[in-house]
């Protein structure tokens, strides 16, 4: 861990402890409205009490900024599938794998849409997927047929032998009149005024 | 660590880390199935929260002036991911060691996202 992050962790911990310490204390009734008054009154009279709070509310805005982008790097780096090559390490991100799914979409004419979730576990890689069917589909046929697609198409491509679990969910049904609503609605076009003048 | 320097009768050589990334960049073009080197594009908040510079190739050098480097890359759709890596990372030593006469220590490649070729 570099030393600015230990630094900006010990920071941050400090200012919300001395923050929490504060409130307890003013809920504990152990400081008067005058004393909080002065107090504030001392820190707004003096030029350079105002620049020094300035300059804590920057830094400490910056450390709560490099905070969140350590919590997010985290899990960034956490969210891959990983394998070791001679020449090094290869990491693939969740995200392409559930591009790689989404794809899928396009082989199956059956799937309006597929929304896929990919987790990495110690089982091995968790894939579950919502998808909207179109009325006319068998069901169990398709997401069986979906699930060995997933599959090989994860074991192929990713190259990994790790157990693939897929989980399906069915999340809504076309029916082929809402398929065909959306699709033929005719565009009422509006009557322009005059607009057969002259036509015999 | 700072880059190598190599002494020479006239002076010295220094390798900067950039240079070591933009021969590392192009390898990687080079590969078939390669569609770009980094990552998907982050809007709004994320690409002010996320980390710094997460779509770029990062090269650093250990204690024994061994190079290390790490490529994020958005691979074409259809094609077998390990094996793209595979010679990404040999194409990546290849032309590193080629042009530097610097030794590589590890290649790691991050397969970011998969696109339509």
């Amino acid at each position: 861990m570099r030393i600015f992050t230990i630094i900006a962790i010990t920071f941050y911990a400090a200012v919300i402890t001395i923050l929490g310490t504060v409130m307890i204390i003013i809920s504990l009734n152990l400081v008067s409205p005058q004393m909080i008054s002065d107090v504030l009154l001392y820190t707004l009279e003096g030029v350079n009490a105002r620049i020094i709070i300035g300059l804590t509310g920057g830094v400490l805005i910056l450390v709560s900024i490099s905070f969140a982008q350590l919590i997010f790097g985290k899990f960034q780096r956490e969210k891959t599938i990983a394998f070791i090559t001679p020449s090094g390490e290869v990491t693939i991100a969740l995200s392409a794998v559930e591009d790689l799914i989404r794809r899928l979409v396009g082989i199956i004419p059956e799937i309006k849409e597929l929304r896929p979730d990919v987790k990495a576990t110690k089982k091995g890689i968790e894939v579950e997927v919502n998808i909207v069917l179109r009325a006319e589909t068998n069901i169990p046929e398709l997401t069986s047929r979906l699930q060995d697609i997933i599959k090989s198409k994860i074991q192929e491509v990713v190259g990994t032998d790790e157990d693939v679990f897929i989980k399906i969910h069915v999340i809504k049904i076309i029916t082929i009149d809402e398929r065909d609503k959306k699709r033929k609605e005719p565009e009422e076009k509006p009557a322009i005024p005059f607009g057969g003048y002259g036509k015999i | 660590m700072q880059p190598e320097e190599t002494r020479t009768d006239l002076g010295a050589i220094r390798i900067h880390q950039n240079v070591i990334s933009s021969i590392a960049s192009l390898a990687t073009l080079d590969i078939e199935g390669v569609k770009r080197v980094g990552g998907p594009q982050r809007t709004g908040i994320m690409s002010f929260l996320s980390q710094k510079d997460p779509l770029k190739i990062k090269t650093e050098f250990t204690k024994k002036q061994e190079v290390r480097i790490e490529i994020p890359i958005v691979i074409a759709y259809g094609y077998h991911i390990p094996e793209i890596a595979q010679r990404v990372q040999d194409n990546v030593r290849h032309q590193v060691e080629r042009m530097t006469d610097l030794s590589i220590k590890d290649i790691t490649v991050n397969v970011q996202a998969i696109e339509k070729g």
